[in-house]
């Protein structure tokens, strides 16, 4: 195809692992076999991609999962404009790292806890709260990357897991990634949860160490979608399917293991992540060291980009984000109204129609109850035969029902 | 009146933050201040308690602001928004300049409205003279290759100034490339080990 017939779609990322796809749509030629010219625009914040999908300066994103839903509600003072998510950009990559000083206090506050799995730590945490608190001291500050990101809800799911509130028994702030590792050795917070490679960073630096990951909180988390405004979406259908499709192709390849390598390369160049191309190899390989001076840790499941329905726009995920903006405050509405809210961003029709002509295996529901698998497992699959599934289990062993649980 | 609005510009780049900074003084808003890069950003601004921010679009600190949306403990004065909320041909404005605008609870839209206004402007401003600066490096390094490739021709075919210049002009218009272009090739011709 001449590069006169391709149809240009500009999208921007965040530079982060989970960026994969855009980038190897991109690079590995998925986007133009689909007869799109894909330029990749680098952002340096959630809030200017956000503001640019929704003003039209960008097509398509790389996009936290809950901002295309805050938008749909203007939850968080987000402009209330109509965007969709049109699948999922993977699974994993999260992990909630502590200073070192406040990890020797956790050890010692409860070393029963600390040794014991790796979600329980929020007891020792409790601990170090509560003696802070009787001693009169400050109350901890901690930091997340945007309101309504997949990782102020899981440190927040795993902070009240241990009946730690996070807005009245600490400090919970706002911090972009890059910034991360220096706040905390500044000791202008005292942890944080972020993606990849920001936890590794600071064990590397020896000023943190990773206490908790996704995969022990909620490994079936939502993470990114790719996210596009409703009225492009209306008025592009064939282009949106086309981006879609590419996409898809473009996870295939990326949860090849001989392409690891490539990928990792891909990634660590100047004009994507810009970081060494090993750290960014043993963080998708879920390689991960802890703490400073210990052997890596393999992670099960790290990050994950087509299988396990990885790409898949479930409902679910969509009514667990609304639960959790509705846990804390960010809005609030009824079961009927959240159905509604989900439904107009999360289409898993339009996924649906873009990936028939690629053959591949779905599932027969769009939502399904979230929770309670330890282990991978089969589910029916549209038309017959089976898919398979991700671990799911909350850190709780509680289970979400979109259909019922109202947070 | 609006002359007392508090104003905090924040930006990595000090010389655009001081182009706004003085469109806004000039404009009589004598409460102007300006900060870069901080890790302490909440607390500066609580410290400050500006009535309006005005930050530019890709600074990553805009996701910090962000939390100031939310009324906590932190939080001693909530912003109430992102001015994207009022005015649809403003935001769109902004976002194309790369200038985005946060105000605490309580301000009219038409009181913010000059401020924005003038942002954008300065910011359009500061985009012109940089593109101008760009351009007129790129000028000076075309003439410093077509420079090089006019001394090789002087140096290797005994050509005057005159005659090499017009060498490269009469090959550049035959084969409907820029001057520049033909001198670049002149230049890696003569650099090959043959």
């Amino acid at each position: 195809m001449t590069s006169a017939a391709l149809t240009p779609v500009r999208c921007g990322f965040v530079p982060l692992i989970d960026c994969a796809l855009p980038v190897i749509a991109h690079e590995q030629g998925f986007a133009e076999q689909q007869g799109l010219a894909l330029e990749l625009v680098r952002e340096a914040s959630w809030a200017a991609i956000r503001d640019k999908v929704a003003f039209g300066v960008l097509d398509a994103a790389h996009l936290l999962a809950g901002i295309p839903l805050a938008c749909a509600v203007g939850a968080a003072r987000a402009p209330q404009v109509g965007m969709l998510a049109l699948m999922a950009l993977g699974r994993g990559g999260n992990s909630i790292t502590v200073s070192s000083a406040l990890y020797q206090r956790m050890v010692e506050a409860d070393p029963v806890a600390m040794a014991g799995p790796r979600a329980q730590s929020a007891q020792a945490l409790r601990k170090v709260i509560d003696a802070d608190r009787a001693a009169g001291h400050p109350p901890l500050s901690f930091a997340t990357v945007f309101p309504v990101s997949s990782h102020n809800f899981e440190l927040r799911y795993w902070l009240a897991s241990a009946g730690i509130d996070p807005d009245l028994d600490l400090n919970l702030g706002i911090i972009a990634p890059p910034r991360m590792v220096e706040s905390l050795a500044l000791g202008h917070i005292d942890g944080y949860c972020v993606g990849e490679p920001w936890g590794q960073r600071a064990v590397a630096k020896g000023v943190g160490a990773i206490i908790a990951t996704k995969s022990d909180l909620f490994p079936a988390a939502p993470e990114k979608v790719l996210g596009v405004r409703t009225a492009w979406a209306e008025q592009q259908g064939d282009v949106a399917e086309k981006l879609i499709r590419a996409f898809v192709l473009a996870a295939q390849w990326a949860d090849d293991p001989d392409n690891r390598e490539t990928l990792a390369a891909l990634l660590a160049r100047e004009d994507y992540l810009g970081q060494s191309d090993a750290a960014i190899l043993a963080s998708l390989r879920g390689e991960v060291i802890l703490r400073a001076g210990e052997p890596a840790t393999v992670l099960p499941g790290p990050h994950v980009f087509y299988h396990w329905q990885a790409t898949f726009p479930w409902l679910s995920h969509g009514h667990w984000l609304m639960a959790q903006m509705q846990r804390w405050g960010l809005w609030s509405g009824d079961l009927a109204e959240r159905a509604r809210i989900v439904s107009s961003v999360y289409r898993p029709d339009l996924y649906r129609r873009a990936v028939a002509p690629l053959g591949i295996p779905l599932p027969v529901e769009d939502m399904r109850v979230e929770g309670g698998h330890l282990q991978p497992f089969q589910s029916p699959a549209e038309g017959g035969g089976m898919i398979d599934l991700g671990p799911d289990t909350f850190m709780d062993g509680r289970l979400f029902d979109p259909a019922r649980s109202p947070v | 009146m609006d002359q007392n609005l508090s104003i905090l510009v924040i930006d990595e780049d000090p010389d655009r933050a001081a182009i706004v900074e003085r469109g806004l003084v000039e404009s009589g808003y004598t409460r102007v201040a300006k900060i870069g890069t901080t890790l302490n950003l909440v607390s500066r601004i609580q410290a400050l308690a500006p009535d309006v921010i005005i930050i530019d679009l890709e600074n990553p600190d805009r996701d910090t602001l962000e939390q100031m949306f939310q009324v906590s403990r932190a939080i001693q004065r909530p912003i109430a928004m992102f001015v994207g909320q009022s005015d649809g041909d403003m935001i769109r404005a902004s976002v194309e300049a790369g200038v985005s605008a946060y105000v605490v609870d309580g301000l009219r839209s038409e009181r913010i409205k000059p401020i924005v206004e003038m942002a954008i402007s300065r910011f359009e401003a500061f985009d012109a003279l940089r593109r101008e600066r760009d351009e007129a490096q790129a000028k000076l390094a075309d003439r410093k290759t077509i420079e090089k490739a006019k001394g090789l021709l002087m140096k290797t075919k005994g050509l005057d100034e005159e005659q090499a210049y017009a060498a490269l002009r009469r090959t550049a218009m035959q084969q409907n490339r820029r001057l520049v272009d033909i001198a670049h090739s002149v230049i890696i011709a003569f650099q090959m080990d043959i």
